[in-house]
């Protein structure tokens, strides 16, 4: 990140987030106290172990949920509980069977009374960077799963609102599709530079895509460690081979596992 | 594309119009060969022979009784729509109406065809009463399912990206149930011309069911099966009619199960 971007004015703040689920009898405390920041702009990924409240931490920024307590703040106002203020792109890709693709990438702009030529117009540009050229009236069933995953991201990509929510868009993907994708994001991300808010299993990725990672504890969770990702843009595929990325990823690598020993309360992997 | 559409329904119907072809063989070869009394069974020639020469009451009496199914059937099946997308958004009501709506079905409505005969003489409103009953349920019983099992992740995507009620009805959920409305007008089609059917039994100058009774008490047992073959075809034709309908107005590949075989080809 260079010094022009750090002064960058915060997009999304999060500040002592928690989360129970279950009754008052026996509540399951999802998130513990989660805080963390996105500049406008910025480049976030969010990596935790499976069942650390990733997607429930979604679920709060976009007002599905309402946390027990502490604050989101979007452009410095409280948005706690309300929706309709970020664009998002959830796990599984959803895009809806009964409409063609480009009328499925402008549904986020159509639900917030954009005009429809504009939007169509906007679709066909992104939808070519998308490679999904001559799919425009195609629907979603006789797309591979690649393409459907590029859709729901374009449709995310086409919504008015400048923060971007992306949960785990390429993780039902191959290696192969998963590292072509990546890449096709990156390029994608570094020219509209919106502000992202990414989560991902996936080390690899994340300090490919990031400017700053955020690593999440097992259940209930905590933002435990901030990570600044100090490769310059533009970047390549490259980089993933030279030592410090090497090395970043070691470290993290280390830090995933001792937290997935931890959440699933086993003293180390051989004792098993 | 069409061409090969076109092999295909030729290849999946060519077996069972076989079979038709062979049963109808035997049933007219047993009838000669044990000399059975036309009065009990009459083999399908003489069926087809008095159908023939009786063709223009035969028409005059599908007509009337066509009539009544459509009307019967549009508006069953508009009530039923409408009564299921207000169940469905305004919960109070669901909650209060839906678990009388499922107890209700238990009462076999064609039962209540006399009790309306009584309280609206024999003209037409008791017997379009009866089919609106007979229609009314599976649609809105199939249409509320359809709204029920809406998909998740889809409601969530649409709810976190700030869609309101009328949008995520409108844009989610109507469409999603459309396949399963689709289902419900299909059980509603072959019901409605069986309700039909009963309610001229029931009491009615001209109509099917009402040719059926005429017959049977002159023991045209040939005239029967005339009657019986054209209300299987009036079925038929309706239910292919949604069909076709549903294929015009659900998008995407969702249809129902019957044409799901010839997709995956
Ligand atoms: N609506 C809910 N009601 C009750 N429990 C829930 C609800 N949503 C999530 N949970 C629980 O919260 C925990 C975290 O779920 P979540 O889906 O947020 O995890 P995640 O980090 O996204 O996992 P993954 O990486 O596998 O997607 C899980 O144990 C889940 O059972
Ligand atoms: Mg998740």
């Amino acid at each position: 990140m260079n010094d022009r971007e750090k002064e960058a004015p915060v997009k999304l703040e999060l500040s002592g987030l928690r989360k129970s689920f279950g009754g008052k009898r026996k509540p399951l405390p999802v998130i513990g106290g989660v805080s963390l920041q996105v500049r406008k702009g910025e480049f976030v990924s969010l990596i935790g172990p499976s069942g650390s409240g990733k997607s429930t931490l979604f679920h709060l920024i976009g007002g599905l949920l309402k946390p027990d307590s502490g604050e989101i703040r979007l452009d410095g106002r409280v948005i706690n509980g309300e929706r309709g203020h970020i664009g998002y792109m959830p796990q599984q890709p959803a895009l809806f069977p009964w409409r063609t693709i480009e009328d499925n990438v402008v549904l986020d702009r159509e639900v917030n009374g954009a005009p429809r030529r504009e939007s169509l117009e906007e679709a066909r540009r992104w939808m070519e960077r998308a490679g999904l050229a001559g799919f425009e009236k195609a629907y979603p069933h006789t797309l591979s799963g690649g393409m459907q995953q590029r859709a729901a991201f374009v449709r995310s990509l086409l919504s008015p609102h400048e923060l971007m929510c992306l949960d785990e868009p390429f993780s039902a993907l191959d290696a192969f599709t998963r590292s072509e994708m990546q890449a096709w994001l990156l390029d994608i991300w570094e020219e509209t530079r919106r502000s992202v808010l990414f989560v991902t299993h996936h080390i690899e990725e994340a300090l490919l895509l990031s400017d700053t990672i955020y690593v999440l504890s097992g259940r209930p969770s905590e933002a435990m460690r901030r990570i600044e990702v100090p490769f310059p843009r533009p970047r390549r595929e490259e980089i993933t081979e030279t030592p410090e990325f090497l090395s970043l990823r070691r470290e993290l690598t280390n830090l995933m596992k001792e937290e997935q020993r931890k959440s699933t309360g086993m003293p180390s992997a051989r004792q098993n | 594309m069409t061409r090969s559409t076109l092999n295909q329904w030729f290849r999946s119907a060519w077996p069972p119009f076989v079979a038709v072809l062979l049963f109808l063989t035997a049933w007219e070869a047993a009838v000669r060969f044990f000399g059975i009394e036309a009065w009990i069974l009459p083999s399908p020639s003489v069926i087809a022979q008095e159908a023939s020469s009786s063709a223009s009451s035969l028409w005059m009496h599908t007509l009337s009784t066509l009539q009544l199914t459509l009307i019967g059937f549009a508006i069953g099946s508009t009530f039923g729509l409408l009564v299921a997308c207000a169940l469905h958004l305004v919960p109070l009501l669901k909650s209060a109406l839906y678990p009388l709506l499922i107890l209700s079905q238990n009462v076999p409505t064609i039962a209540l065809a006399p009790l309306l005969m009584i309280w609206f003489g024999f003209g037409l409103l008791p017997k379009i009463i009866v089919i609106t009953l007979v229609c009314f349920f599976p649609v809105a019983v199939s249409t509320m399912d359809g709204f029920a099992q809406t998909d998740r992740t889809m409601l969530n995507y649409m709810r976190m990206i700030g869609a309101k009620r009328t949008q995520i009805f409108r844009k989610l959920e109507f469409p999603h149930a459309l396949p399963s409305m689709f289902s419900g007008l299909r059980i509603a089609a072959t019901y409605s011309v069986m309700g039909a059917v009963i309610a001229e039994w029931i009491g009615a100058q001209k109509g099917i069911g009402y040719y059926m009774i005429l017959q049977k008490s002159a023991f045209r047992t040939d005239r029967i099966f005339a009657a019986i073959i054209i209300i299987v075809v009036l079925s038929l034709l309706l239910f292919l009619l949604v069909t076709l309908i549903e294929r015009l107005v659900v998008r995407g590949g969702r249809r129902g199960a019957s044409s799901e075989g010839g997709e995956s080809r």
